[in-house]
Formats: C-alpha cells, sequence, structure tokens
C-alpha cells in the first residue's frame, strides 16, 4: 500500500509536486500519467526513497519511507526508466548482489534468479556481461532483478520502453497477477492505451497536481463526455490550465 | 565543405560557451589553480632551456653542436608525443565519441565525417603539446638572436608537424581497428605507453642519473653526446623542420623556405592518401565497434569464495567492487604503474650514498626514517586519490541502486572504506618496512613509524571515501580522474595537512626520545609528559580524521538526489 500526504517538492523557484495526495491500496494497479515534466518521476523517485520530499511525507505499507527507508525500501521493487547497471558484472552476478542487498539470498536464491531471468528470457545470457546486453535486455534485468525479493509493492517508471511486444504483453499481465496476489503496482507511463488496459484507476498528474483519478470509466465522467477514450479525457484535463 | 565546418560549429559553439558553467567558486578557483601551474611550468621550461642554451653556446668548440643536437632530439620527442597523443585521440574522436551514432546517420558521406572529426582530434590533440615546446624554441631565437623570420617561421613548421602526427596517427588506428575493437585497443594502447614509459623510467633510474653530478663524468658524457649520429634521416618529418628551424636560426632565409615547402608538400600528400583511406575503411571499421565485446576471460578467479562469510550487503558491495576492479582493463594498467612506483620508491633508499653524508649516519638513518613516514603517507595520499577518492562516484549512473536499495548511506560508504583500508594499510606498511630495513633504523623508529602509519592509513583513506562522497560525480566519463576535481583537492588539502599536522606534533618527542636512546640517558618528566600528551593528540586527531570525513560524506550524499 502507498499512501502520500501533502507531498510537495520545490526546486528552487519551481514546484515539481504540489501537495500531492494519494492512496493505492493493495491488489490494484495504479498508473500515473501527465504531460512531460508534469511531476511523475519526481513523484516515483519521493516514493522509492531516492528524493526527499520539502513537504509532506510517503508511507509503504504503513512504514514512513522519510522515517525508516530502510525497512520502507525492503517493502519495494523499484524500476527507473532509464537501466543503469553495473557494466562489468553478469546478469546472474548483478542478480546476486540484488538479493544479497536485500537480504533474500537464502531463500532459494538459485532457483528464484533462474525462473525470474526465464521469465524475461535472460536467461541464456545470464553469464554474459551486463555491458553487452541491449536496451531492452537490461531493462528486462532490472525487472527481474526487482520481483527477486518478492516486494509488496512495486515501483515502475515508464515500464515499457525498451520491450519487445512480446516482454510488454508479458509485464501487462504481470502486474495483474501481482495484483491478483494482493500487491501493490504503481507505474508512470506515456502509453495511455496501456494505461487503460493495465490499471485498475488512473491518477493524471499537471504542473504538479493531480488534476483527477479514478478508474478510466470515472475520469470520463469526471469530464462530462461519455463516448470519450482516455487520450480525448487526458487531453481535456491537461489542456485546460 | 559546408557540411565538415557544419560538424564542427557544435565543438566550436562548445569551446565559446564553456566558461558559462563555472560561475561556482570553486570552478573559478580551480581554473586560476591550474592557469598559475600551467604558466609557471611554461616560465620554468623557458628559464631552464635559456640557461642550459646559454651554457652550452659558450662551451667551445662543441657549443653550437650540442645545442642543435638538443634542439634535434627536442623535435623528434615532440613529434613521437604529438603521435602518442593523437593516436588516444582520433581513437575517441572517431570512434568512441557518444554522438557518433547521430553523427553518422546523417546524410554526409563518411569521409566527410572522418575530415571533421580529424581536424577537430589534431587540434586537440596538439596544442598542449606546442603551447609547451614553445619556450624551448622561443629561448633558441634568443641565445642566437635570430630574426624576426625565425618567429613568424615557427607556426609554419608547427603546424605541418601537427598534422603530420595526426595523420600517421589516425592512419594507424584505422588500420588496428580493423583487427582490434577500438575499445580494447583503447585499453591495450594505454596499458602499452604505460609500460614503456614505466621500463624506460626504471631504466634511467637504475642509469643512476645523479652520478651526472660528478663533473668527470659530466664531461665525459657531454663528450659521448656529441660523438652520437645525428638522427638526420632524410626522410623524417622532424628532419625537415629541423633544418627549417637552423636555417631560420642561422638567418638562411630561402633555405629556410625551402625545408618548410618540404614538409608541407609532404603533410598535404599524406592528407590525400589519409581521405582516400578514410574513404575506404573508416566507416567499416566504425561499424565494428557497435558490435558487442567479447569477454577477454571468463574463468572465476574465486571472488565469490572469498566473499561468501560476510553478510550479504557486505558481501554485494565488495564481490560487486572486486569483480568490476578485475574486469575493468584500464585498472590493471595502475596497477602496474604502482608496483613500479612502490619498487623505485624502496630503490631510491637503496640507493641513498648515506656513508658519504658529513651527518652521522645512525642520526641520519634515523632522520631520513621519520621523514619517510610522511612520504610514504604522500604516496598513499596519491594512490588514495586514484582509488578511495572516486570510490563513490565509480557508482556511476548506477547510484540508483544504492539509493533505492534497503541498505542505510552509512553503512555503504563504510562498506567502501572496508574495501579499500585493507590493501592499503599493507601496502604502506610494506613501504615503511622495507626503507626502515633498508635504512637499517633502531627498533623505536621502526615501532614508531609502523605504528603511525597504522593510524593515520584509515584517515587518509577515510578522507578519500568521505569527501569523494561529499563531492561526488556520476557523470564522469572516468571517474577514476576525479580528483582531479575541486573535491580532489579538498582531499589532497586534507590529507597533506593531516600528515604535516601529525609530524610537527610527533617531531620533538621522537627527537628527545630517540636522543635518550642513542645516548642512553633517561627522559625528564616533562619530555615524559611531552611524549605522551603528543601521541595521545595525534591518536585522537587520527580518530576524528576517520569520523568526521565520513559524517561529512554521509550527510551530503544523503542529501544528493538523483
Amino acid at each position: 500500500m502507498i499512501e502520500l500526504q501533502g507531498i510537495t517538492k520545490t526546486y528552487a523557484d519551481f514546484t515539481a509536486v504540489n501537495d500531492l495526495n494519494l492512496t493505492v491500496r493493495p491488489g490494484e494497479v495504479f498508473g500515473f500519467i501527465g504531460p512531460n515534466g508534469a511531476g511523475k518521476t519526481t513523484t516515483i523517485k519521493i516514493i522509492g526513497g531516492i528524493l526527499q520530499p520539502t513537504a509532506g511525507n510517503a508511507r509503504i505499507c504503513g512504514i514512513d519511507i522519510g522515517q525508516q527507508p530502510e525497512a520502507a525500501k525492503k517493502k519495494i521493487g523499484f524500476i527507473p526508466d532509464r537501466p543503469y547497471l553495473y557494466e562489468k558484472l553478469t546478469g546472474m552476478e548483478f542478480m546476486k548482489f540484488t538479493a544479497d542487498l536485500y537480504g533474500s539470498e537464502r531463500n532459494g536464491f538459485a532457483d528464484k534468479a533462474a525462473s525470474e531471468l526465464n521469465r524475461f528470457s535472460l536467461y541464456d545470457w545470464r553469464d554474459e556481461l551486463i555491458e553487452s546486453y541491449s536496451h531492452g535486455m537490461r531493462q528486462r534485468l532490472i525487472f527481474a532483478a526487482a520481483l527477486l525479493h518478492d516486494p509488496e509493492v512495486l515501483v515502475v517508471d515508464e515500464p515499457m520502453v525498451g520491450l519487445d511486444p512480446l516482454a510488454i504483453m508479458m509485464v501487462k499481465d504481470l502486474f495483474r497477477r501481482l495484483a491478483d496476489e494482493g500487491r501493490t503496482v504503481f507505474m508512470s507511463t506515456h502509453t495511455l492505451a496501456i494505461a487503460e488496459k493495465t490499471c485498475h484507476r488512473i491518477g493524471i498528474i499537471h504542473h504538479g497536481r493531480l488534476k483527477a483519478t479514478g478508474t478510466p470509466e470515472d475520469l470520463k465522467r469526471q469530464i462530462g463526455v461519455s463516448d470519450a477514450d482516455l487520450e480525448q479525457t487526458f487531453l481535456h484535463l491537461t489542456r485546460s490550465d | 565543405m559546408t557540411d565538415i565546418t557544419t560538424l564542427l560549429r557544435p565543438r566550436l559553439i562548445s569551446i565559446k560557451y564553456s566558461g558559462r558553467g563555472q560561475h561556482n567558486r570553486a570552478g573559478q578557483a580551480k581554473t586560476i589553480l591550474l592557469g598559475t601551474v600551467g604558466v609557471l611550468f611554461w616560465a620554468g621550461l623557458f628559464a631552464l632551456t635559456l640557461r642550459v642554451l646559454t651554457y652550452f653556446r659558450g662551451i667551445e668548440d662543441i657549443g653550437d653542436i650540442l645545442n642543435f643536437r638538443l634542439l634535434s632530439m627536442v623535435l623528434i620527442t615532440a613529434f613521437a608525443l604529438l603521435i602518442f597523443s593523437s593516436i588516444l585521440t582520433t581513437l575517441s574522436k572517431l570512434y568512441l565519441s557518444r554522438d557518433l551514432q547521430l553523427v553518422h546517420s546523417m546524410p554526409i558521406p563518411s569521409y566527410r565525417i572522418f575530415i571533421a572529426r580529424w581536424i577537430d582530434a589534431t587540434i586537440d590533440s596538439s596544442w598542449m603539446v606546442i603551447i609547451y615546446i614553445l619556450p624551448i624554441f622561443v629561448a633558441y631565437g634568443i641565445v642566437y638572436r635570430a630574426g624576426p623570420m625565425f618567429y613568424l617561421g615557427m607556426p609554419l613548421q608547427f603546424a605541418p608537424l601537427a598534422l603530420t602526427a595526426s595523420g600517421i596517427g589516425a592512419t594507424a588506428v584505422m588500420l588496428v581497428v580493423m583487427i582490434v575493437p577500438a575499445n580494447r585497443m583503447k585499453s591495450i594502447f594505454i596499458f602499452l605507453s604505460i609500460f614503456f614509459f614505466v621500463v624506460l623510467y626504471l631504466a634511467i633510474r637504475l642509469l643512476k642519473p645523479e652520478s651526472l653530478v660528478d663533473p668527470d663524468v659530466f664531461d665525459t658524457v657531454l663528450v659521448y653526446v656529441t660523438t652520437l649520429q645525428a638522427p638526420s634521416s632524410p626522410f623524417l618529418p622532424t628532419t625537415w623542420a629541423f633544418d627549417a628551424l637552423k636555417a631560420s636560426l642561422e638567418g638562411k632565409v630561402s633555405e629556410s623556405l625551402f625545408h618548410t615547402a618540404l614538409i608541407w608538400s609532404f603533410t598535404a600528400t599524406l592528407w590525400f592518401v589519409l581521405v582516400a583511406l578514410a574513404d575506404r575503411v573508416y566507416f567499416e571499421g566504425f561499424s565494428k565497434t557497435q558490435t558487442a565485446q567479447m569477454r577477454l576471460y571468463r574463468k572465476d578467479l574465486g571472488v565469490d569464495r572469498l566473499t561468501a562469510l560476510l553478510p550479504g550487503p557486505i558481501r554485494a558491495y565488495t564481490t560487486k567492487e572486486i569483480k568490476t576492479f578485475l574486469r575493468d582493463q584500464s585498472q590493471w594498467s595502475q596497477l602496474f604503474l604502482i608496483a613500479a612506483l612502490v619498487f623505485i620508491y624502496i630503490y631510491n633508499f637503496k640507493a641513498l650514498p648515506l656513508e658519504r653524508s658529513p651527518i652521522k649516519t645512525a642520526y641520519l638513518q634515523n632522520l631520513l626514517s621519520f621523514l619517510n613516514m610522511g612520504l610514504a603517507l604522500f604516496v598513499l595520499t596519491a594512490i588514495a586519490g586514484r582509488f578511495a577518492y572516486p570510490a563513490v562516484s565509480t557508482e556511476k549512473d548506477a547510484f540508483w541502486l544504492v539509493k533505492t536499495s534497503p541498505g542505510s548511506i552509512r553503512n555503504f560508504l563504510w562498506i567502501k572504506f572496508f574495501i579499500y583500508y585493507p590493501p592499503l594499510l599493507v601496502l604502506t606498511e610494506f613501504l615503511i618496512l622495507a626503507t626502515n630495513l633498508l635504512l637499517d633504523v633502531t627498533p623505536f623508529m621502526m615501532i614508531l613509524s609502523t605504528t603511525t602509519v597504522f593510524f593515520l592509513v584509515p584517515s587518509i583513506v577515510a578522507i578519500g571515501i568521505g569527501i569523494g562522497a561529499a563531492y561526488p560525480d556520476f557523470k564522469a566519463e572516468n571517474p577514476s580522474q576525479s580528483v582531479t576535481s575541486s573535491g580532489g583537492l579538498l582531499f589532497m588539502i586534507l590529507s597533506a595537512g593531516l600528515i604535516l599536522t601529525v609530524i610537527a606534533v610527533e617531531a620533538g618527542p621522537v627527537y628527545h626520545l630517540f636522543m635518550a636512546e642513542f645516548w642512553e640517558k633517561k627522559l625528564s618528566v616533562w619530555q615524559g609528559l611531552w611524549a605522551v600528551g603528543s601521541f595521545a593528540v595525534v591518536l585522537l586527531i587520527s580518530l576524528a580524521a576517520v569520523f568526521l570525513p565520513m559524517q561529512f560524506g554521509e550527510k551530503r550524499l544523503s542529501r544528493y538526489q538523483l
């Protein structure tokens, strides 16, 4: 579960996120959409514990990430939009590195790592250095590593960037399955069709403010156009400023 | 031609705006400091050359021969440096730069991209060499009272030399990249050049150049140099430049112009050959560079077994750090360089002519041992600047993994500390022990120096890690060079300050203790108290120097926002 209370983040004179209040429940896939520079990545970084908010607090499964960052981060699987990794490690070594960091190395690491690498079609590449991986392979490796410690919350920035259609389909199914298991998935995306098909609820952020939240149907109702698709809803809500 | 100038424009614009990014005081201070050092070096080189040339010119019969031989040697050395520099620069500019994919996707023939890049590489690789050989030539002009033609002609001779060197470098690079991938070639070339530098340095050191101070030996060397055959092959571009400069110094204008024309005609021919070659092979080589590198070796070096007993997060970072280090070929040459440095350091103590000193040997040996403590710690500072200071920055863009992991920044920094502390402690203690044994110091000095070093190594490593964490540079292409940044400068200043403080605090009591032992006397109460107080202060300073920089680094790095 993710709870954001009065989150504000300012950089000098610029307010990237302004008084954001949001709760994402267990078993929910939440899509966070907005134009470029709306504050999506800043919010995701605050949830992931990479960035400190100027005001407000973020709680992960009831744990305040500002007060107890280590305990909160143990609950999260974080997947950034750009897959920067340790180039001189192999895929399997990176999995071991992650398992060691999250303390999940003793819970059947070998089987779990093999299973995740297989799921993301990387098993045959497990002993190659990451520097020889393509962009998409790196992204898949980060997914595999993020799932290794069975996180209760998955935070994903632009999950589909660099993935091939097969991997995109698999990731969409994965998100839904994780939600069915009672976990929370928070993802930001520009691909509205994916958000519409994958997410239980969607939040639209613009100029750092949460403009609307709800199911795709709720959002359409909010703008008062019954036959609008998510794209039209999005444009309507983000153009009005 | 327009597309070549268009391709060069981003570079020109970045030069134009290069000063704008350094609004901060640290950046300005760094520029001023580096500028001052550069000017001082330039002036020193000028003064030294002027003095040497004037002295040589005063020697009857062989004075001019010596000076012109020196000129020829300077030209050959500068030419070799230009080729070396151009190989490294053209490799990066033609094959490894990040913007090359964008440039090659544009509708421009590859040979034109090559020309633009080659011009850029030639300027980049030669400007510094040219600037630093300039004082030598100005000194020649002054000593030989050359006319304005000499000074006006200098750019005409230096420009084709730089272009020829760059042409040779680019040709070699283009041909070798067809066989060896560019990434690997760079590592191999850096390793080979460091290897040859170290061998040359060792050879010169083992020849005992200090014996040249002996006037008899010096005269023999001078006579020997004059009898050496000058490297005056008529096919060497440096010979043409030499002939042109010599004629110009002697006021023979038409002869100088003839030799200058000879260099230019060669440069022009080489340029045509180069462009023709680039048209045929440049793109193919660039294309080969895009393919993934094969691993050089796959053998498991037992790192996992070595770290198996460590707790999870510590094992994660330790294993990652060791494996990354061992797999990064650019690190190997650094290790080789350190081994050579250690060897020369110890050899210098072996070669010390202590028996010829007018001061009593036992006193001198122990005085040297005391000062050596500081020297060894300065060596440690240099090595820590290369490894401990950039330890945090080497995480590069993957630092998000540290930030999102459930470990604290404090633990992360202490893990880094304990990765670098043991090898650096062993290295410094080895230096101290070996040199003390060569100096045959008293047991007191042996215990004092090894203990002081034992307490100061963690301090210097902690300053490196702490200050490196406070001023990280995750965007640096080569973080190991980040010690030249303003944070690196702070690390150097703090480490040097710490070493000098400890030496100063220990000096008085150590003198009294040593003299008491030497003359078999007892210390006075006051001297005893001073000694105990001083060593306690050293211990406190060392501990503070471990914890304060680590806390400072932790505080700043925790606030660092990706």
